[in-house]
């Protein structure tokens, strides 16, 4: 993608802090695109919701909030939130992060 | 490894001779030699039929394991128990999950002298000839007898250099920390529902943990013997190869004859860290009443080599795709199957190749030969993954048919998510012909004897790769399962 039309990230709000306890996942869906925002502790953390080993849904595999990684469902894969990468084969390959962070009482995502 | 040659190589007569000998000094078959059973007696434990929690439970507790590997069986146990019965491959739908002994122990913990053994298990082994190869060539052995192992050694100057060969609940024990950081990295429990299964109910197997720079010269051997009927083996191999460490890991498995089912379960991940070498060989020639359902997956990083031997001629369904995922430049991956696919047998085999990292290359060289009805399948993946660039490979499947009944399958995918990589494929499949035959028995062999040089002249270029008493060993085997085969 060139820099002349790459896309302005742009931010969204998916709810509430308190909408989202401690081990909690958010699954939002922007431009077409689903996205898992989990709360691990205090920390906030937003990957894509597909795995990178076969395309299927990632995000609603177990949470961990201790360990901050999520499995995928179909075939196991453990990924690290905090990176994107997964900890176990057979995906190989990080999924895209992004940008989550408070503001007031949102839980805002730059997408 | 070198590639091997594809073209059928020709043998004179006199080494025909020299091979016919050596045949002759087998002189029984399957049943003979491999499928006798042993009595039950003095048999330490023996779960009742079928799974469940408390099943898994009572494993994990017999073996008096930490929490973390309970939680982790349980929970493969629930993904297994979620997960549907696969349909595509061979027929998994006559399998009585319920009607299967998940842990069957025959005696108290492995020995490290063979004098330990039980008598009864050690004539086994006797008779299979693992002792005496083991004193002859082999750095380490491990003996499976049902769950467990029963006998475990490994060479005095290997263990000095750090080198670790033992059976993997003795590895869980004796080096939890090594075992819990690679444990399941390879083939998480939800991988499929067979490695759900393994990772529920697994026993014995392998630990192998090879230091860097550590090279073991001489192979390690596994063997594997089922002797109850209904009876579930579900090992589990971990083998650790640090940065230039080189390993060579043998292992060969059969089972007495029996007229119900047995179900042979297991996982192997092997993870060769830069620049390491290894190689894993199997000769599986279980009897034609057991399942073989089997998952093995190494990973190789930069500059590691991953080399996968894997030699089926038993069972009655197998189903077995040893991958390798090349996620460091330069690493190579390969893979040699063989299946031998006689009446009433399924040999679903394959590989799997994933080039993860650029400049990776890999080849993957299948043959399969079906006779009497027999049915043959290569089941093949080769992926190019985006970022891996210049990547190379090469896939050449071949199938024989020895008559009109048997079968043969080709099932290859590819997929090539870059523009520089440079792969090939060849499949061929054939049969004996009339001329070649003619021409054999124009210098004097007779029609069988004229099929089997046909047939070691096919799988020659896989043979070679095994160590010597390997190579003999399938040889042999290859010339019992086509005896009768003419006529």
């Amino acid at each position: 993608m060139t820099p002349s039309t790459k896309e302005k990230a742009e931010t969204i709000t998916v709810c509430s802090v308190a909408e989202l306890a401690d081990g909690a996942m958010r699954l939002v869906e922007t431009d077409g695109r689903k996205i898992g925002v989990f709360r691990c502790g205090e920390d906030l953390y937003a990957i894509e919701d597909r795995c990178s080993h076969d395309d299927g849904p990632l995000a609603e595999g177990e949470f961990d909030a201790t360990a901050c990684t999520v499995e995928c469902p179909r075939h196991g894969s453990l990924f690290d939130l905090r990176s994107g990468r997964p900890k176990t084969l057979p995906a190989f390959q990080p999924v895209d992060t992004f940008e989550v962070r408070v503001e007031g009482d949102d839980v805002k995502l730059e997408v | 490894m070198a590639t091997p040659d594809m073209t059928v190589p020709t043998l004179s007569p006199k080494e025909l001779t020299e091979q016919e000998a050596a045949l002759k000094e087998i002189g029984s078959d399957y049943a003979e030699r491999f499928g006798f059973r042993d009595p039950e007696t003095g048999y330490a434990y023996k779960a009742p039929k079928g799974l469940s929690e408390q099943v898994v439970r009572d494993i994990s507790e017999y073996k008096s394991e930490p929490d973390w590997m309970r939680e982790f069986r349980l929970k493969a146990l629930a993904h297994f128990q979620q997960r549907p019965t696969p349909t595509w491959g061979g027929n998994l739908g006559e399998i009585d999950w319920d009607d299967i002994h998940y842990f069957v122990r025959a005696s108290e913990g492995a020995g490290r002298s063979w004098d330990e053994v039980p008598e009864d298990i050690k004539k086994t082994f006797d008779r299979l000839g693992i002792p005496e190869a083991e004193r002859k060539f082999l750095s380490g052995v491990g003996a499976q007898y049902e769950s467990e192992v029963v006998y475990h050694q490994v060479r005095e100057d290997l263990e000095k250099q750090g080198v670790i060969f033992c059976d993997m609940d003795s590895g869980l024990r004796e080096h939890e920390d090594i075992v819990r950081e690679y444990w399941a990295t390879v083939i998480p429990p939800n991988d499929n529902k067979l490695a759900a299964l393994n990772s529920a109910v697994w026993s014995g197997g392998s630990f192998v943990y090879v230091p860097a720079g550590v090279k073991v010269e001489m192979p390690l051997q596994a063997y594997f013997r089922i002797n109850t009927e209904n009876m579930g083996q579900f090992e589990r191999t971990l083998i650790i190869a640090e940065e230039g460490a080189d390993v060579h890991y043998v292992e060969g498995c059969t089972a007495p004859v029996y007229s119900t089912d047995s179900l042979h379960s297991a996982v192997v991940e092997i993870i060769a860290k830069p620049g390491a070498h290894v190689r894993y060989t199997t000769v599986q020639n279980w009897s034609h009443n057991v399942y073989n359902l089997v998952t093995k997956r190494a990973v190789a990083y930069e500059d590691a080599t991953m080399e996968w031997v894997d030699c089926n001629l038993g069972s009655k369904l197998t189903m077995k795709y040893p991958s390798v995922y090349l996620l460091g430049p330069k690493a190579h991956g390969e893979i040699l199957s063989i299946a031998f696919a006689g009446a009433g047998q399924h040999q679903d085999a394959g590989g799997k190749i994933i080039h993860g990292a650029p400049k990776t290359t890999s080849s993957i060289f299948a043959k399969s030969i079906s006779k009497d009805g027999g049915r043959g399948s290569y089941r093949g993946l080769l992926e190019v993954a985006k970022g891996a660039t210049e990547a190379r490979s090469k896939v050449v499947c071949d199938a024989l048919l020895l008559d009109e009944e048997s079968r043969s399958d080709t099932y290859p995918t590819i997929r090539i998510d870059e523009n520089d990589a440079n792969v090939g494929h060849e499949a061929s499949v054939s049969k004996i012909g009339e001329e070649q035959l003619f021409y054999l028995q124009a210098h004097g062999l007779d029609e069988e004897e004229a099929s089997k040089m046909i047939v070691n002249g096919f799988i020659e270029p896989i043979t070679k790769e095994l160590p010597m008493e390997y190579a003999v060993e399938m040889n042999r085997l290859i010339e019992l399962q086509m005896e009768g085969s003419i006529g």
